[in-house]
């Protein structure tokens, strides 16, 4: 591996950023054809029902209506969720996917009817003349009823509500206790949480001049293309999506959104369908973060030795199985936290209810188990009386200890250095007990681990090609979704610093399902560390063909050669050089290969036993630390954060600015998630669903984050890169709220979000709002 | 609903003249104002004015966007945008709650099209701009066919959405007097975050001598069915020395008085709670404000 790095690691300009900032990139809304229909769904007015039958025909009567399509008029209307892997995995994993509602409704936001029309407005309309015969039914909206004996059954398919079951066991659980001074026990709540992307789901389809269903659709997933051509009835090479870059996923645009729906209209038309969802649309109907109710029981040793801790959890799947059991996994194996702990059994369940479907949500099911597992800890220090960072150093993980699955993660372990390095930052002057207002101020930290990857037993590739231009410019081809993270620009500049290039000499086409190769998801925090490495290792074979050419000529052996500049150099005289134009000019001459492919893959195993799993589950992880400093207001609950303080391992930064991007931008997202952050389900309706009644933050409400940045080099990914992206919103919520705790000196009421200023106040007053 | 589509079709016309406001506001049916339109095109987009026929655009009367010096006051046209408001120099020297309030309310961009004239038509009890308004004196100045009328900002609200303003009538501007010398204030605004609608805000303006209070007005929003002007517990401390457990005692009156509902916001027990809070602080402030020491 290079050694002297010129541009990795540097904040050079991406290749979008001029259009991005000067408002040119074109999103899936700004395109249109001739001849273009608009397309809409028709929704369920109610979260649980039993569709009694549907009569379209004043739908489809109303001039300018191309079409009405329900669940009939679908060629395979059901088939199993796919997330782009390469290996069918089965049972338990992959859930029904169906594309329009028959039988039972599951959830008011379920698609019942398709309709495209000559403008939106008559599209609307035509949704409102289809006339719909529900039967009402009970419905059933907490998980914790809904795995009971008895409960409503969500779905028309099953027997019960059980979505899966698994457990992760290790040491003697039973037999800890007794070895343990001290023990909390807690009950949390986290509640589902949206993405908030700018961009809402959208796009556009058309059937081209060769008989291709062709879309043009920003997805996290290209590899939907496969499910589609199945319920379509075509082959794999009839349907291709031409994707755009997206104003954000979030994990949001992972499961499929408007692509099977365009995809109908267009071939029940034959002509270009466009459909863009509004912003109540999106909030009332894409997946959620999914809510756990957790259990958590902790006990140590009176010297702060962590001896036992046992934890259930119980997750709210919402109306269809989507990622439900990839989530459990994280979250379940994630659930002791990153804390070498003896004795551990976490069991997990999930289950259906007539909520909105919950999927894929950056921290993917991590963030969950992190608030809980920080929160017991802060309440364990409390208990022993010892400081909650130094509980923490005493049992966190280091380099050789295993998880509790027994796994023992490969990459680097930074959590000592982090721990330290944050610690001195938040506490680089003494805490003030007061403001001079006269609000109590209060400091805390917590830390996180989340995989990047996916999970092995997927056996997860991607693969990237090169092209080398003969003017010496580079073409890289990659089907790499780009969500606004810099996805594609990082390979480029992985490129360009192989080849001695400029990172503008490198110029990305991307995320075509049929005309780049495949990379695989942009999910899971996977995208540097697999297509990174596939890139590393297509730029290595051409780098190596360069050298080997430059050598013949210059008539130095290639291992005293170097690229840099655009010009090979002897590396011991550069003045012998010759241009890197010039050494490809004579490799096209002789008829060498100046396009290449290359794949990467991921370490594979076997699918766990999910009653007891002991085995890898993830190629490796990375570890984040934030510190938070807050003021809180005694008399009224309102907290106002002063410091926000993100750290990570990021084992190699490739793109400085892309990578305190992701770490402030993570920190961001989950700011303001376990206390302002509310969705306000009722009975399975989204009461808060546009951004006035649902609140995120703005650039007012954080105060700038201070990232700390640490590059031990320990990764997987190419130069020891890890992934960053999920980790960075990891272990901020609860430093958060172990902040507030330390202000007002009570965990009262800070368990389950979300925890407001009502709340707080409670807290302050001694006032248990549970009793 | 679809929120990207404006459900009604209405006509839409901006004329040139206050003339030709009125003479449309006395002949279209179904009219509605636009003057920032950041309530308004957000009830259009969901459907909550579907008789809506004519939407009559005032910005293009160049006089309804003024701010205006008058012998005893300013006058603030109905157009004006707050941002024109806020970043006023006599705003910022006469009627600092006002501006305090404008800057507490939503974000640049709406406040960049939002105008007080509009703050005062939507009648929400909520409204931030409205209680300094009252507390300074204001009065609210309307326009017709019929001729012109001026009501006190205080009596200017009925219910929910509902004013006086009558059919055909054009609010033209709020007018404020000029202060009084020793005359402090206080704006406070409680939101969950900064772009909030208000949980519950009390503005506070008093007039000192020495080391009494000459007279106080006190107004608070999210309440009541309207914005609340606090009448009688404001003139009860005419007259009145100023100290900490008069604040806290008129800040408990203040609270045993409202009668609040709890929404989506926040509950009805903790606006009551927390009016103790806000009420203290602002009359602490107003009185610091205003040159007082306690």
């Amino acid at each position: 591996m290079k050694k002297n790095l010129q541009l990795v690691g540097t904040a050079v300009p991406r290749h979008d950023a001029w259009a991005k900032a000067k408002g040119e990139q074109l999103y899936s809304d700004d395109f249109t054809m001739p001849q273009m229909l608009y397309g809409k769904v028709l929704r369920s007015k109610y979260p649980a029902a039993i569709l009694r039958g549907i009569d379209i025909s004043k739908a489809k009567a109303l001039p300018g209506v191309r079409a009405v399509l329900t669940a009939a008029d679908v060629p395979k209307n059901e088939d199993i969720t796919k997330f782009g892997q390469m290996r069918d995995v089965g049972g338990g994993f992959e859930g029904l996917y169906k594309v329009l509602a028959n039988g039972k409704v599951r959830s008011k936001s379920e698609a019942i009817a398709l309709v495209a029309a000559d403008t939106e407005e008559l599209a609307e309309y035509a949704c409102t003349l289809i006339e719909v015969d529900y039967e009402v039914t009970e419905g059933v909206f907490d998980p914790r009823e809904s795995i009971k004996e008895g409960a409503y059954v969500v779905s028309s398919e099953d027997k019960d509500n059980i979505v899966m079951r698994t457990k992760v066991e290790d040491g003697d659980i039973n037999a800890a206790w007794a070895l343990c001074d001290v023990v909390v026990e807690g009950d949390y709540f986290t509640t589902p949480h949206e993405h908030a992307y700018i961009e809402t789901e959208g796009g556009m389809a058309w059937i081209d001049e060769n008989e291709v269903v062709t879309l043009r659709v920003g997805t996290q997933v290209l590899e939907h293309y496969r499910t589609m051509a199945k319920i379509l009835g075509l082959p794999h090479t009839k349907v291709r999506n031409m994707s755009v870059p997206m104003g954000g996923g979030f994990g949001g645009k992972e499961d499929m959104t408007v692509e099977m729906y365009l995809a109908l209209l267009t071939l029940a038309t034959r002509r270009p369908v466009k459909m863009v969802w509004s912003r109540e649309e999106s909030m009332d109907t894409h997946a959620k973060r999914h809510p756990e109710y957790l259990h958590y029981k902790t006990g140590a040793t009176k010297d702060g030795k962590i001896m036992a801790q046992e934890v259930s959890i119980v997750m709210d799947s919402g109306s269809y199985t989507y990622l439900t059991p990839w989530v459990q996994m994280y979250s379940t194996q994630a659930a002791a936290g990153p804390y070498q702990i003896p004795n551990v059994r976490v069991q997990s369940v999930s289950a259906f209810t007539n909520n909105t479907f919950s999927s894929a949500n950056r921290g993917f099911g991590g963030t969950q188990v992190n608030f809980a597992y920080e929160r017991q800890i802060e309440e364990l220090a409390a208990k022993l009386n010892m400081s909650p960072l130094e509980l923490r150093r005493r049992n966190i993980v280091h380099n050789g200890d295993p998880l509790p699955t027994g796994f023992i993660p490969q990459g680097h372990i930074a959590l000592e250095e982090l721990l330290a390095k944050v610690d001195k930052e938040l506490n680089r002057t003494p805490k003030p007990e007061r403001l001079p207002d006269g609000r109590k101020v209060g400091r805390a930290i917590a830390i996180g681990h989340m995989v990047y990857g996916r999970l092995t037993f997927l056996h997860d590739s991607s693969r990237v090609s090169l092209r080398v231009e003969l003017d010496g410019s580079v073409t890289l081809r990659a089907g790499v979704p780009d969500l606004g993270g810099g996805q594609a620009s990082v390979l480029c500049q992985i490129i360009a610093e192989e080849l001695g290039l400029k990172i503008t000499d490198v110029h990305p086409y991307i995320m075509d399902t049929h005309l780049t190769p495949l990379c695989g998801t942009t999910t899971a925090t996977r995208q540097l560390y697999m297509s990174g490495n596939a890139t590393y290792k297509c730029v290595s074979i051409m780098k190596e063909r360069v050298l080997e050419k430059a050598s013949s000529i210059l008539g130095y052996p290639p291992d005293m050669l170097e690229l840099a500049n655009r010009k090979v150099y002897l590396i011991n005289n550069p003045l012998v050089n010759i241009p890197f134009e010039t050494v490809i000019g004579h490799i096209s001459n002789d008829g060498g290969e100046l396009e290449l492919i290359a794949q990467f893959n991921a370490p594979f195993t076997e699918v766990p036993d999910l009653a007891d799993i002991k085995s890898r589950l993830n190629p490796d992880l990375t570890y984040t630390c934030h510190g938070v400093e807050v003021a809180v207001d005694e008399e009224t609950g309102q907290f106002e954060m002063l410091r926000l303080i993100a750290a990570c391992d990021a084992g190699k930064m490739i793109n400085k600015n892309s990578c305190e991007g992701q770490i402030e931008g993570g920190a961001v997202y989950d700011a303001l998630w376990a206390t302002h952050e509310d969705l306000q389900w009722r009975n399975g309706i989204t009461k808060a669903n546009n951004f006035s009644t649902y609140l995120i933050p703005t650039s007012v409400d954080v105060p700038d984050v201070e990232t700390i940045i640490l590059e031990s080099g320990g990764g997987l990914g190419p130069y020891g890169a890890k992934g960053v992206g999920e980790p960075s919103d990891n272990s901020i919520a609860p430093a958060l709220v172990n902040a507030i705790r330390d202000a007002i000196g009570t965990g009262l009421n800070l368990n389950k979000m979300p925890v407001t200023a009502e709340k707080i106040l409670a807290a302050v007053k001694g006032i248990d709002i549970e009793k | 609903m679809n929120t990207k589509i404006l459900e009604n079709e209405f006509e839409y016309s901006k004329p040139g003249s206050l003339e030709e406001v009125l003479e449309t506001l006395a002949t279209k049916q179904n009219v509605r104002i636009f003057a920032g339109g950041t309530d308004l095109i957000v009830k259009l987009k969901l459907g909550a004015l579907p008789d809506m026929e004519h939407m009559l655009d005032i910005n293009g009367v160049e006089e309804l966007g003024k701010i205006e010096t008058r012998a005893d006051g300013l006058e603030i046209f109905a157009g004006a945008k707050l941002w024109s408001i806020e970043s006023d120099r006599r705003v910022e020297e006469n009627y600092p709650a006002l501006r305090e309030a404008i800057q507490a309310m939503a974000s640049i961009s709406v406040r960049n099209m939002a105008t007080l004239g509009g703050n005062f038509c939507n009648a929400s009890p909520v409204a931030d701009a409205v209680g300094p308004v009252m507390c300074y004196g204001g009065k609210v100045r309307m326009q017709s066919k019929r001729g012109a009328r001026e009501v006190n900002a205080v009596d200017f609200f009925l219910a929910p959405g509902v004013s006086v303003l009558e059919k055909g009538e054009l609010l033209t501007s709020v007018y404020l007097p000029a202060p009084k010398a020793h005359t402090g204030h206080a704006f406070v605004k409680m939101g969950r975050v900064k772009s909030d609608i208000a949980k519950i805000s009390i503005t506070a303006v008093l007039e000192r001598e020495g080391d009494r209070i000459a007279s106080c007005r006190l107004a608070m929003g999210s309440v009541a069915a309207r914005p609340l002007f606090l009448k009688a517990i404001g003139e009860g401390l005419a007259g009145k020395a100023m100290t900490e457990a008069l604040a806290q005692e008129t800040a408990q009156n203040i609270s045993d008085f409202i009668k609040p509902i709890g929404d989506n916001r926040t509950t009805a027990e903790y606006r009551t709670d927390v009016a103790k809070v806000i009420a203290r602080d602002a009359l602490v402030s107003a009185w610091k404000n205003s040159g007082g020491t306690l």
